[in-house]
This record gives structure tokens, sequence and C-alpha cells, in this order.
């Protein structure tokens, strides 16, 4: 119905389009084509490094992780994967507790936090698999992206990268052209409506260069060439805190509700070359929408307007006795529970031994 | 605008459909829900805390096994979609100290451990370990831990030390039992286990006993364990009951909470007072050990009732709060327990709480590594009888497929007490049963079962020996310098005291069927140590170094080579330059003088006379 529309609309546009030669689009194709139009929110948040030293990678990920439950996507819709364990690390000397500051203000590993891939599941091979939907027979339900058409999806990866490859765990990688293709499948197979790729780690901007997947927005902490770097270090616990690219954007997160205005163009905007010091990378040609008019929610939120109702509302129930038990249930006899030995005394010619 | 009236209309057949299922709680008694805290002092300022959540569900055959009020839904369903009777989950961080606690009330090990035992019209082998995979997949979602890792390298079938502990119901007896076991001492525990484990519970962590359990109280103990039991007890097939058992056992050091003085509260342990008790659940009560270690202590408030349980000679006396009675006239107040020390004892007990060690368990194990290098080895494992008695173990080995076991040289040596050396080989003791099944190099884990009689006062060790392999390039771990694990060992015996021994009996279900229960003996079941072994490790970035090398290598022999073989040698004609250094300087000031003159000439001359060496390769000519 609403393709029939565009399509109507298109026509219309191009021979408008035509007779009065402009480039100027009608209004109403404009508009159609700027409104969201997903129907659900998926989150895709991976932390590729493992060992102690690469703490803020998992800040990073948890960050992005509080914001976008915080903002309403459920744990049913976010996949997560961290490579390493931090917060109940040996050497952490607060366990269950991650921060990504060191004043320890905000606990970004919160106090009710599922991760769906940890330690050594998350491999390339997982993570490609996830993306595409072809994961092996019997992975449990939290451990698949099941998004479909209509989904707008958040990709955020971090870790230590290289031009054109992510690092994963030190013993393997994932290159610019895999990650290319594997968005490519996601598209053909009608996975995604838009996504939203975002990455934190050294020359990040090369990691989005071979995309050629439609409704694609990306943004990257550092261009080619440019190394991404950490934001401060807490002496108590002697590594690094969190990169500086995840902790502007979680500063402009915290400040981001439910209903908020805000759009994905202030976002990009999150950290200037003044604090970032590297260059942040955008490349906005895959994507038809203008990035200032995108709610931030699109992306990093599920908002599911409601409205509240004093009229009065008919329900009917399709049949009572489905689902209302006769209150009178049957009072079940107990019986005498009777388990076999849990030890085999035959093999035993104990003399003293006491018979069970 | 329909389409958010069909909305609306679903949400309030929801709130119906939910209103109604409450409604019913009251009446229908076939689902129940109880929760029990224990808290024990143990020695050496140490507070065990065990938390048990019990649900039944009293079904039938007829009824649909989707249709549950306090079962959660994953659970019933494992009974539709499995030929599951009974499953053990435990995740564990931390190591029970037999010695200085005694028994605890549930038994796991570190890391994770799983097992299940399946019964059902036509099974065969392959079907139950298809079944079990799957199985192992589904925890690996509902517990957010990686036992998707567990599979058929890693699993075994115990054929004498684990029994089932359900019952399959009357006439199919004859229908054959199938049993899985595997451990993944690696695996982690944390926040992310337990957020889903307290999802299981009807009340959730939003009231009750599991609103104690906040993440950075329970990951900050010296152990803490959770663990999930479901197991199916049938008389007939139409009359069966769902058992479903969630355990947190936590051990906190009071020396590593704030302002330790040795006294200790709810609200120190777990940051926060009790709220109140499950609306859902038939029982809240808390347990609290007033004898032995909880001596020292004063209870404030006071317990509303004391019991004194006798088991097999061994008395414990527990204070008991009902939460149910407690928060009647309380209100919204947070409930707190206090454990004090009298004024006149606190003196004596800092200064002396070190000696209040309990008498040792009866039995005792621990295992270790002998030999040294990564190419071979020997797993040993001590166990200590404390008691006048001989005792009959059953010991079960999972020998993961990368460290290779010679049954030949597993022998089980015996000392004194008394003694600190071990016998000679003359005197091993004898195996009353030896079950071996041979590992396989990446398909099966080497699996042994021993049972001997272990002498009264006296310490057997069992040794093995074994060989590391050195695996493929692809199969360490992204960190394998860490080092492999090997899980830990398990150990069956009957005791005949009950000293120290606080499980539930077997066809109880609640921590207070424990009470008085003395039986002829009691079955023990110990965990040892897990061990961590360093297998041959190649050096991961040789490749890229021999690469480097052999490259710096040719490349270097190459340029001489080529240039001598491609080049012509031609003798070099004396120059017209002086030798003396005077006479050199004044040769190249006239030079210079002179330079614009003899521009033409000297550059003639230079062409006529040739550098040492004349290129004779065109291409040489071209590129210079």
């Amino acid at each position: 119905m609403y393709i029939k529309l565009l399509c109507v609309l298109l026509y219309v546009g191009s021979c408008l389009a035509n007779v009065d030669d402009t480039s100027v689009l009608p209004e109403g194709f404009v508009d159609a084509t700027q409104r969201s139009t997903h129907t659900n929110n998926w989150a895709v948040l991976v932390d590729a490094s493992r060992f102690w030293f690469n703490y803020r990678h998992v800040a990073n990920v948890l960050s992005i992780y509080r914001s976008v439950k915080r903002l309403g996507i459920p744990d049913s819709q976010i996949i997560l994967m961290i490579a390493d364990d931090m917060a109940c690390n040996p050497r952490n000397p607060r366990p269950g507790q991650v921060y990504n500051n060191a004043n320890q203000h905000l606990n970004v590993y919160g106090d009710d936090v599922e991760v769906d891939y940890r330690g050594y599941e998350v491999t390339v091979e997982n993570f490609v698999r996830l993306l595409t939907g072809r994961t092996q027979n019997g992975t449990a339900r939290s451990k698949k992206l099941l998004s479909e058409a209509g989904s707008n999806v958040l990709i955020y990866l971090t870790g230590h990268g290289g031009d054109g490859f992510l690092k994963f765990q030190d013993s393997e990688e994932i290159t610019s052209q895999e990650l290319a293709d594997g968005i490519q499948q996601m598209w053909e197979k009608k996975r995604y409506n838009e996504l939203f790729f975002m990455v934190d780690t050294c020359q990040a901007a090369s990691l989005y260069e071979k995309f050629t997947s439609p409704n694609v927005l990306a943004v990257a902490s550092s261009l080619v060439g440019e190394d991404s770097l950490s934001h401060h270090v807490d002496p108590s616990i002697g590594v690094y805190m969190i990169d500086r690219y995840t902790f502007y954007a979680l500063e402009f997160l915290e400040k981001v509700q439910p209903f908020s205005k805000r759009t994905i163009g202030d976002f990009l905007q999150v950290c200037p070359k003044r604090v970032c010091i590297s260059t942040v990378g955008v490349r906005k040609d895959l994507y038809r929408r203008d990035p200032n008019k995108v709610l931030i929610t699109d992306f990093f939120g599920a908002i599911r307007p409601t409205r509240v109702s004093t009229d009065r509302i008919n329900v009917t129930l399709a049949n009572e006795d489905d689902f209302i038990v006769s209150t009178a249930a049957s009072k079940k006899p107990s019986f005498r529970i009777i388990i076999e030995p849990q030890f085999p005394t035959k093999f035993f010619q104990l003399k003293k031994l006491r018979s069970m | 605008m329909k389409r958010c009236d069909m909305a609306l209309g679903y949400l309030l057949s929801i709130f119906l459909i939910l209103g109604a299922g409450h409604a019913q709680i009251n009446i229908d008694s076939n689902e129940q829900f109880h929760e029990e805290l224990v808290i024990r002092p143990l020695a050496g300022d140490h507070v065990n805390t065990y938390f048990q959540f019990t649900t039944r569900w009293h079904y039938g055959e007829n009824e649909s096994l989707f249709h549950t009020q306090l079962t959660p839904r994953v659970i019933a369903e494992l009974l539709q979609q499995f030929d599951v009777k009974e499953l053990h989950i435990g995740l564990t961080q931390g190591l029970w100290r037999y010695e200085t606690w005694g028994y605890p009330v549930v038994e796991t090990t570190g890391g994770a451990e799983m097992w299940a035992w399946f019964n059902g019209p036509n099974l065969t082998d392959q079907e139950v370990n298809r079944q079990w995979t799957q199985l192992a997949n589904v925890f690996s979602g509902v517990l957010c831990a990686s036992l998707n890792f567990v599979d058929q390298t890693n699993s075994i079938a115990p054929k004498y030390l684990l029994r089932p502990q359900f019952m399959s119901g009357g006439g199919d007896e004859n229908q054959s039992k199938f049993i899985r076991y595997s451990s993944l001492p690696r695996e982690i525990v944390c926040t992310e286990n337990l957020t889903p484990w307290k999802k299981l519970l009807p009340c959730g962590s939003a009231s009750g006993f599991a609103s104690l359990l906040n993440s950075a109280y329970v990951h900050n103990t010296k152990f803490h364990s959770l663990g999930l039991t479901v197991r199916t007890l049938c008389e007939h097939p139409e009359n069966c009951v769902l058992e479903l058992t969630q355990t947190a056992n936590l051990v906190y050091d009071l020396r590593l909470l704030e302002q330790s003085t040795g006294d200790f509260s709810l609200r120190r342990l777990f940051g926060m007072g009790l709220n109140g008790y499950c609306e859902l659940a038939g029982s809240s009560q808390i347990y609290v050990q007033l004898n032995e270690q909880g001596q020292r202590y004063q209870l404030v408030p006071e317990p509303t009732k004391e019991i004194k349980t006798t088991r097999g000679g061994h008395t414990v006396i527990y204070g008991v709060y009902d939460m149910q009675k407690q928060f009647e006239g309380q209100g919204e107040r947070l409930f707190n327990i206090a454990w004090v020390t009298p004024k006149g004892d606190r003196k004596q007990r800092l200064g002396g709480g070190q000696h209040q060690f309990l008498i040792p368990p009866p039995l005792n194990v621990h295992r270790y590594l002998l030999g040294q290098g990564q190419e071979r080895g020997r797993i040993a494992t001590e166990l200590t009888n404390n008691h006048y008695e001989p005792l009959p173990i059953l010991l079960q080995e999972l020998i993961p497929w990368y460290v290779h076991a010679y049954l030949h040289t597993l022998r089980i040596r015996s000392r004194n007490l008394q003694r600190h050396e071990y016998t000679n080989s003359k005197k091993d003791l004898p195996f009353q049963v030896l079950h071996y099944a041979p590992g396989k190099q990446r398909e099966l884990p080497t699996h042994l079962e021993i049972a001997f009689e272990l002498p009264p006062n006296s310490a057997a060790l069992i040794t093995i020996e074994v060989d590391y392999l050195l695996l493929k390039w692809l199969e360490y771990p992204p960190d394998a310098n860490h080092g492999h694990y090997i899980g830990s060992a398990i150990l069956s015996t009957l005791l005949p005291i009950a000293r120290n021994y606080t499980a539930i009996p077997i066809d109880g279900h609640l921590f207070e069927h424990s009470f008085n229960a003395t039986r002829p003996s009691y079955v023990l079941s110990l965990h040892t140590e897990a061990l961590i072994v360093s297998l041959p490790t190649p050096d991961f970035s040789m490749p890229y170094n021999v690469i480097c090398l052999a490259c710096t290598v040719v490349a270097l022999a190459f340029g001489p080579i080529h240039s001598v073989a491609t080049k012509l040698i031609i003798v070099e004609r004396q120059s017209a330059a002086p030798k003396n250094f005077l006479k050199k300087i004044i040769f190249k000031l006239t030079k210079r003088k002179s330079n614009s003159q003899q521009q033409q000439q000297q550059t003639e001359e230079d062409k006529a006379i040739g550098g040492t060496e004349t290129d004779i390769d065109p291409t040489d000519q071209r590129e210079s």
C-alpha cells in the first residue's frame, strides 16, 4: 500500500521534474521519504576485545547497551556480545560493576544486564551468522537477530582495528568486505528497514567504505589513517576507562529522553575534533533521509505511542472457556515418593556398612 | 485508528486473562511456591547464606503443559519438547572449603556444570545426544551462559555415580534411562547469569527474598553459586509433580565488608533490608543457625521460634522468622536482622576468633597436578578419612580429549593419618569397581569411575599419568597461554554420621525437610578442585617471524648475487688527481677557479674515465 503510494508519488514527481525541468522534488514525496517507516528496533552491540587492558571497550559497548535499554529496546531485541568478563574479573576491585568514568557516577553494567554472546562465543563466524540469520541449528532464541523488513537495526562495534579490518579477540579479524557482504545479505533477505552502523576503533571509517547496501547510515570514530583515542585512566584499576568517541556519545545519549526530539543529525555532531582528537567520519550517501530530520529514537529507542482512552470499548472474548479454568480444579492426590538408592552399595562388602 | 483500537482490545484482554489468573492462585493449590533463606555463621569470620526457591506443580497428563501459573513457561515447555525427566545446572564462582565450612546444602563445582536424565518411549542413544545438545543450547539462552559449548566432546554418561532422582511413574520401569553429564570449568558467573535466573521466579526480583540478591552484593562474596534443578515425580502419567528448585549459595567474608567489626546484618550483607515476602509464596521462612558458630552472636530482633533438629546424632538449633507473620503489621518498613556480639564476649572473640574451628568433617578431598613440563604429568587426587570407620568411595573423572590418560598407571595408595609418606606399591588399595571409557582425540573425553574402600583414619592418593596433546593451530583459544582446564572429579560416599551434613533428603524438597531427617546413612557427594594445565603452546607469531626472517635472508642474498651475475668488472684506470694531501687541496682549488671554463672539458674527461664499474645492463642504465 505504502509502496504503491510511493510509486505514484515517484511517478508524479518525475513528471513534474520533467515538466518544470528543476531538481526540486514535490513536497509530498519528500515527506513520504523522510517519514520513519520502521515497525520495531533491534540492536547488535559487539565488543570484540579480550583481556583486562581492554576494559575500555567493554565500557564502550555497555554504555550503548545502557542507552538503548533505557530508551526502550527490550533485552530480547538487544544482542550483546562481550568477549571478556570485566565485571567479575578478579582484577576488578568492584565486582559486578563497570564504570564509564573514574568518578564512578554511572555503573554501565547495571543490575540487570543480559549478555547473549560472551567469552569464546564472540567470533567472526558467530557475528556474521547472527547478522545474516544463518545461525546454527538449535541456537537459542535470545542469540538470534530476528529482525524483518520493518526493523531498524543499530550495529555498534568496538575493538582494535586497522585499515579495513577489526580484530576479534586478538586471534581473528573481520574485514570491511566481509562486513559489507554481510549487510548486503541482510538487505537481500529483508532483515532491516534502515541500518545505523556505528564503530569506535582505530581507522574506523575504513570499515564502512565497502558498503553498497541501501538505507545504511554509518558513523565512525576516526578516519582512515587516524587513531581513535581513549578518554582517561582510572588509577584505582590501572586501565583506561572508556574511549573518547563513546564517552561523548554516552554523554549525549544520557540527556535523551524517550520522547526527545533530538535527531541523528545532532548525534553525528557529538564529538567534534576538539574533544575527540580523531575526526568522526560519516557516510550518508546510502541513506535516503536527511539525518537532521531523523529522530534519534528511530535507532536508539523503541517507542510505542499509546493512547489512553476513556471511551467505552467493546472487547469480544473469543471463548471464555479457553482461558478460564474451572475454579473447582481437582486437587491431585498426593503420593509417596520412592527414589532408587543414590549409592551403589552392592559393590562393597563392608561388614560394618549399614544397609540402606 | 482501527488498528490502535484493536491493539487496545488485545491489551485489555491480556489484562483480563491476567486478572483471571490472579484470582485463581488462592484457589488452585496444585501449584505451590516456597522461599527459604538459611543463614549460618561459619568459622573464621565467614557467613553462609543459602536461598532456596521451590516451585512444585502437581499436574496430570490431560492438562495442557502450557498452562502454568507459578512455574516458568520455559520449564513447562521442557517437558513438551524433550524427554528430560531430571535436570541439574550449577553456575559457581569460587571454591567451597570443606575443612572449615563443612558440607554445603547443594554441591556444585566451579564454572558451569550440567547433567540430565532422559527417559521416554523409543529413546535411542543418538536421539538422547541430540536432545542433550539442544537442551544445553536452550539453557545457554535462558541463563546467558556459554552452555552451548556442551557437546559430545565434553559429555559423558556416568554409570554409577549419579543416580536418578526422579520417578518415572508406574508401568514403564523397563524403559531405559539415559544420563548425560558435562562441565565447563572455565565458565564465569556474573550479573548476566543472575538476572535471567531471577526472572524465572514467580515474583522476579521485585519482592521476596530474591530482592536481596543484588549483583554488587552477590559478586563480592568469596563463593557464590546459582543452581537450578528440575525433576518430575510421577506416580503414574496422570498424577505427576514437576519440581523446580532454584538455589543461591553465598559465602561472605566478614573481614571484607565495610567497617567490619565481626558483627553483621542482612543490610550489611545484601545492601538493603528485606522488603517483604513474595505474595505468591506459600511460605517464606528465614532459618538462622543459633548453636555452634552462631552461639557467639545475639540476634536483633529475636526469632519468633526455635527449632531443635537432631539428625544422625548431630543437633542443630535454628531460629525461625516467618516473614508472612513478620510483615502482618509492619507496613512498608524494611525488615532487618542483626547479628551482634554481646559486649563481654567481644574482646575474647576478637582475640581468639581464629580458633573457633569446627571439628573437621569426616571426608575431605583435594586434587593437584604432579610433574613438570608441558608434555606429561600426573593427576593426583587425595582423600582424607577422619572417621573411625571405613568409607565406601566412588569417584568419577572426566578427562578432556586433549589430555591422554593411561589406565595402567592408575594407582590408589594409602597411608595412615599419622604417617606422612604413602606406602609402596605392594599395598595399593584394590578397586571394587573400575569403569573406563577411553577418550578419542577431538571426539570423546575419557570417562573413569572407580570404587574402593577407604580405611578408617587414613588418606588415599589416586594417581593417573597423562600426556598433554599438541593441538592444531585453530584449536587454541584466543588466550592460549592461560592454560586448559580439567574439570573437577566428583566423589560420592555413604556417611554413617551427619556431622556438618546439611543436604536435603532425596524425597524432600524444602530445607525444613532436612530437620530431624535421620537415616541409616547419608549420601554425600563432593567436588574436587578443577585443574589447569598448560598444554604445549606454540608461539603464534612464529609464522610471521619465519616469513620476515626468510624474506630478509633472501633479499640479502639476492642483491649481491644479482649484482655479481649481471655486472662486468673492468680494471680502473689511474685518475689524474694527485695523491699527496696538500697537492690535492691545491688541485681542488685550481679546479674550482677554472671550473666554469673547464666545465665542458671536465665532463668529457669524467666520461672517459668512467666509474670503477661500467654497467652493461641496458635496463640498469634506463633506471639511473
